[in-house]
């Protein structure tokens, strides 16, 4: 086995990894948007244990980078923020999930 | 934060949370209690109480949600997979039912009483009582609640002890309501204390 050749490859596999998932709270977002079709503000702060304006601050992050969309319906005549992951924040996650999977694939315990 | 993210786990807990409101366990409940209210009444009654016995059931259901849970522990949707699959399995239920009773009727028109159907008939305790047990069965897949198969098996005991011991079934079903409410009314009572309502807008 040519040893450049993995470092290589190995250093490619930790640079693949998506910078604004692997966040830690918004890798918990990230992974309770993955399991839901849609939430709300409410219901991720109860899941996840995280304060509401953390979790607002990293919704936009994950807004901007097009993985979460923010819908704003009325239901009752009250406001409702509902947000849910886009086929893009989808698939960057499954991406994400492969990438560690790989870097940490041969890590010897 | 948890180092290990387990999607399955969080899955699971998202689900749960959900459905640890009692709200399922109570509107089953009602259902059942009402069947065994109507049942020492007129037996046409129970006949169309059957028919809006599914949208009270779903009214209340969808009321005690949006009153009690929504407003405490958030607004979630599910995957639809799930679902659908369920909805597959109850219609493939009523459809093996539906074509089990057309059977039933030109069987007897023809020759009689089946031997099958006299067997289902004089054990009809067991016959109610596995057929509940399914429909529990089938909810407790549907919402991924553990407590919900206990019920199945609750019922099959109690049915099973009502084919030995005799007493009316209306009897059976009130004790199987009555606690099915008080479980249900237990998780609420714990639901509403374990999650107060946020003061903060949902809107955020």
């Amino acid at each position: 086995m040519n040893p450049s050749k993995t470092s290589d490859d190995e250093l490619n596999a930790i640079q693949n990894i998506d910078k604004i998932i692997h966040e830690p709270a918004r890798l918990l977002l990230m992974a309770h948007l993955f399991v839901v079709e849609s939430a709300d503000f409410l219901f991720l702060q109860r899941q996840s244990g995280l304060t509401w304006g953390n979790i607002s601050s990293h919704l936009r992050k994950l807004e901007n980078a097009g993985y979460v969309v923010v819908e704003k319906e009325f239901i009752d005549k009250k406001p409702h923020t509902t947000l849910k992951l886009t086929d893009k924040g989808r698939k960057a996650f499954k991406e994400y999930r492969k990438n560690m999977k790989q870097v940490f694939e041969d890590l010897p315990e | 934060m948890n180092q290990k993210i387990n999607l399955k786990e969080i899955e699971r807990k998202a689900y749960t949370s959900y459905h640890q409101d009692g709200v399922i366990d109570i509107t089953i409940a009602v259902v059942i209690l009402l069947f065994s209210v109507m049942m020492l009444g007129d037996i046409y009654l129970l006949g169309s109480i059957g028919g809006v016995s599914g949208i009270l059931a779903v009214s209340l259901y969808a009321g005690l949600k949006k009153l009690l849970t929504v407003p405490r522990i958030g607004y979630v949707k599910f995957p639809q997979q799930r679902a659908q699959r369920m909805v597959a399995i109850a219609v493939a239920l009523g459809t093996l039912s539906a074509l089990m009773g057309l059977v039933a009727v030109l069987q007897t028109m023809s020759q009689g009483t089946p031997e099958w159907l006299v067997f289902l008939i004089e054990n009809y305790m067991l016959t109610i009582g596995t057929a509940v047990a399914a429909l529990f069965l089938l909810a407790g897949y549907a919402f991924k609640t553990k407590r919900i198969y206990a019920y199945a098996l609750l019922t099959l005991v109690l049915f099973v002890a009502g084919h030995f011991i005799y007493f009316p079934l209306y009897y059976y079903l009130t004790a199987l309501g009555i606690i099915l409410l008080a479980c249900g009314l237990f998780l609420m009572i714990r639901f509403v204390s374990r999650y107060p309502k946020t003061t903060e807008a949902a809107d955020a």
